[in-house]
């Protein structure tokens, strides 16, 4: 029997499999992918972007989506739309592929309710701990994960207890010189975004290379700092962790009301089921697949799903509000720097905007704001290659198409941004466990509803507007945005909402299930709200924070 | 409109025979039968003379056929690219493989004007590209024609070896 058993690899299952295997005790980490190594990843994009390396394929295993259509919901399996909602099924999990354009929390987004209170139609709450509890862990992440970048003061950069960062930036492309600028010209203060990409060496890993091809790709320097990379690594150094890959947990089987006894998991490769057991679980498997994971997990003690005496697991489901942008920089117009420094491939944007986090204007009015982070358009060349090549509704080909790509993709460089504003939780985004549906192992798949909140389109358009200004401000042509409430699927939380009451939330405020003691759930589904940012620094501090906790938890025992 | 829905409704042959086909040597006959006409229309929409590398120098077709036959392509894709070859073929009577030029882009684009014609044409579009574009381990985009055109080039570390599918 193992001390603790974990389910899942990504951020926060390896945050909290080196915490405890560092302080000595016995570690399982059950992960259903298999275990990739720094050396075997590419830069393939067939592989990595268009067909299915890292995920499973969705004619296996699948969610149905429910959407509302001519005010019908009607739910749609992902294997005939296409929408896949894996983000990276191998060891380390998504945190292989991020862009790690990470930033902290504020203080204000833990106590939401208390500042802006109640919205209608939305399931605003304030969190049970404050950002001060949380720091020491983001320090925590910055250090031993790695963060790189540069501290500057801004009225919504959150406080630090660290005053600079030990990881200088990455390398930057020129066009930060115009970006700066041209936020200057507009009174906006552009910073520098943290990354979780090393810009030094650190032990066992070396610095970023510069590939261009980050965002989607695994690094093959160690340079991101995925949960591998950081943290299973070291753990598996310290001998007290086994890391069982191509393991598939169908369901936690409880013998009380109390206590999770065992984990019965399938080996995806022979199909032989077996049973894990151990004194703790942590359940990590990323939000969506952490609450159907607990609702197939129903039994006589928990006919509602483990852990759901409230019946909010599964609820108030987040993913990211907001939505993108971009703008063309023509060579023949491109103004303050050389075209042929905008064409250097491989550096970083490194850019992101917090004056809109909040917006209290005298016009615009009061409300929570969001993030917006510049970046250029990713660098796939199939994607690049096979965009925009339509004239007048038909299809571009023969020397016309030729004559499209080349000087698309010779003569011009698209900036981008992204913005990220809260997605309000609400009762029209949780996830169920669809009624018919089965992925290959038998047990019934995740459906998701998705439905965003009005005001977080309300948002986006604000923020949006003012981005297309700084790209206009910068010369850039063509310049268009598009906000919408479909959900970004590799941004996901909530779920398991934490909180003092059991009869309002899943897990206490150290993320153990008031229900179950032995059960704790580590990764976002714990967030109530979101936040206006990438939620993976606040994954890899929060997990670090539980973490301890079982420590303590199990010293006491 | 969902994606299977469309190409099942849209389809003139209706359920896919390729959707049931369980024998290999079916698929195989049933690519051979399409292959020159999809070769050709690959061949019109990247010709010779182009900015871009001609489909005729960069073995396109070959790795189109390779991309749908493997196991996990997605069947109804595989169908769907099979019967709208056979569509035009159709549509045109046997003869769009001897067309000219000229011919063939009216009856490609006579084509497009149907969704079912003009959803396929993209579909083609778009495999054509994948081997134009991805790595030259896959087989087309030879000695990274394809990638010095567009003066764009695949990160470091290169693939070894190529992923079709599980």
């Amino acid at each position: 029997m193992y001390d603790v058993v974990i389910i899942g690899s990504g951020a926060s299952g390896g945050a909290v499999a080196y915490t405890l295997c560092k302080a000595g005790y016995k570690v399982a980490v059950l992960e259903k992918g298999r275990l990739m190594k720094r050396e075997e990843f590419s830069k393939d994009e067939l592989a990595y972007c268009r067909r299915d390396l890292v995920t499973p394929s969705l004619f296996d295993e699948y969610h149905t989506i429910e959407e509302k259509v001519e005010g019908k919901w009607v739910a749609t399996p992902t294997y005939e739309s296409g929408w896949s909602f894996w983000n990276g099924n191998v060891v380390g999990g998504s945190s292989n592929f991020m862009s790690g354009m990470l930033h902290r929390l504020h203080p204000d987004d833990f106590r939401l309710k208390s500042k802006y209170g109640a919205i209608k139609g939305a399931n605003v709450v304030d969190w049970p701990i404050s950002y001060e509890e949380l720091e020491p862990y983001y320090d925590l992440t910055e250090e031993l994960v790695g963060v790189s970048g540069h501290f500057e003061k801004h009225k919504y950069e959150p406080p630090r207890s660290r005053a600079q960062f030990s990881q200088p930036p990455t390398k930057e492309n020129a066009v930060v010189r115009l970006l700066d600028k041209s936020c200057q010209a507009l009174g906006i203060k552009s910073l520098v975004t943290p990354r979780a990409v090393l810009s030094k060496n650190k032990p066992g890993r070396d610095a970023c290379y510069y590939s261009n091809f980050c965002g989607s790709y695994g690094c093959s320097s160690g340079a991101k700092s995925s949960s591998r990379e950081a943290l299973l690594k070291p753990a598996l150094a310290t001998g007290n962790l086994t890391l069982l890959t191509n393991t598939h947990v169908k369901y936690l089987h409880s013998e009380s009301k109390e206590k999770v006894k065992y984990a019965m998991v399938v080996d995806t490769l022979t199909g032989k089921e077996k049973r894990i057991e151990g004194k703790i679980f942590v359940v990590a498997a990323q939000a969506h697949e952490t609450a159907r994971l607990l609702l197939n997990s129903a039994n006589k003690h928990h006919p509602n799903g483990l852990a759901n005496s409230s019946g909010e697991l599964g609820k108030n489901l987040l993913f990211s509000g907001g939505g993108s942008g971009q703008g063309e920089l023509h060579k023949e117009t491109l103004k303050e720097i050389k075209f042929e420094d905008l064409m250097t491939t491989g550096l970083f944007v490194n850019r992101s905007v917090l004056d809109w986090y909040f917006v209290d204007h005298w016009w615009d009015g009061t409300f929570k704001g969001g993030s917006v982070e510049f970046m250029f358009e990713h660098q796939n060349i199939i994607s690049r290659a096979r965009k925009n090549n339509y004239k007048e509704g038909k299809l571009l080909w023969g020397t016309e198409l030729g004559e499209r790509v080349v000087k698309r993709m010779t003569e011009q460089k698209s900036i981008r941004f992204e913005i990220f504003n809260d997605w309000l939780p609400n009762d029209d985004c949780f996830v169920a466990l669809d009624p018919s549906h089965k992925d290959k192992y038998g047990m019934p798949v995740g459906k998701l509803r998705v439905e965003g909140h009005p005001q977080d389109v309300k948002v986006g358009k604000y923020i949006a507007k003012k981005c297309e200004a700084v790209l206009e401000e910068m010369g850039a042509k063509n310049i268009y945005s598009g906000i919408s409430s479909a959900p970004a699927q590799n941004l996901v939380a909530g779920g398991c909402r934490f909180g003092h009451d059991p009869k309002t939330s899943v897990l206490n405020k150290y993320c153990q299930a008031h229900d179950v003691p032995n059960l704790f759930v580590a990764d976002a589904s714990f967030m109530p709200t979101g936040g206006s940012v990438a939620y993976t620094w606040t994954i890899y501090a929060n997990a670090f924070r539980v973490a301890d906790n079982i420590v303590k938890t199990l010293k006491m025992a | 409109m969902k994606r299977r829905k469309f190409l099942i409704l849209g389809s003139i042959f209706g359920l896919s025979p390729y959707v049931q086909a369980k024998e290999i040597s079916t698929l195989e006959k049933k690519c051979k039968q399409v292959e020159p006409v999809i070769q050709a229309v690959q061949e019109h929409m990247f010709p010779e003379g182009s900015k871009l590398p001609s489909a005729k120098s960069m073995q396109v077709t070959a790795f189109l056929f390779a991309t749908i036959a493997h196991k996990s392509f997605d069947k109804d894709i595989r169908a769907f690219v099979l019967e709208g070859a056979e569509e035009l073929i159709s549509r045109e009577k046997g003869r769009f493989l001897t067309m000219s030029m000229v011919e063939k882009e009216k009856a490609l684009r006579s084509y497009e004007k149907t969704n079912y014609g003009s959803s396929w044409l993209s579909r083609i579009m778009t495999l054509t590209m994948e081997g134009l574009f991805s790595d030259p381990v896959y087989g087309s985009n030879i000695q990274e024609s394809g990638w010095k055109s567009v003066h764009a080039y695949g990160g470091f570390p290169r693939a070894k070896t190529k992923y079709l599918g599980t």
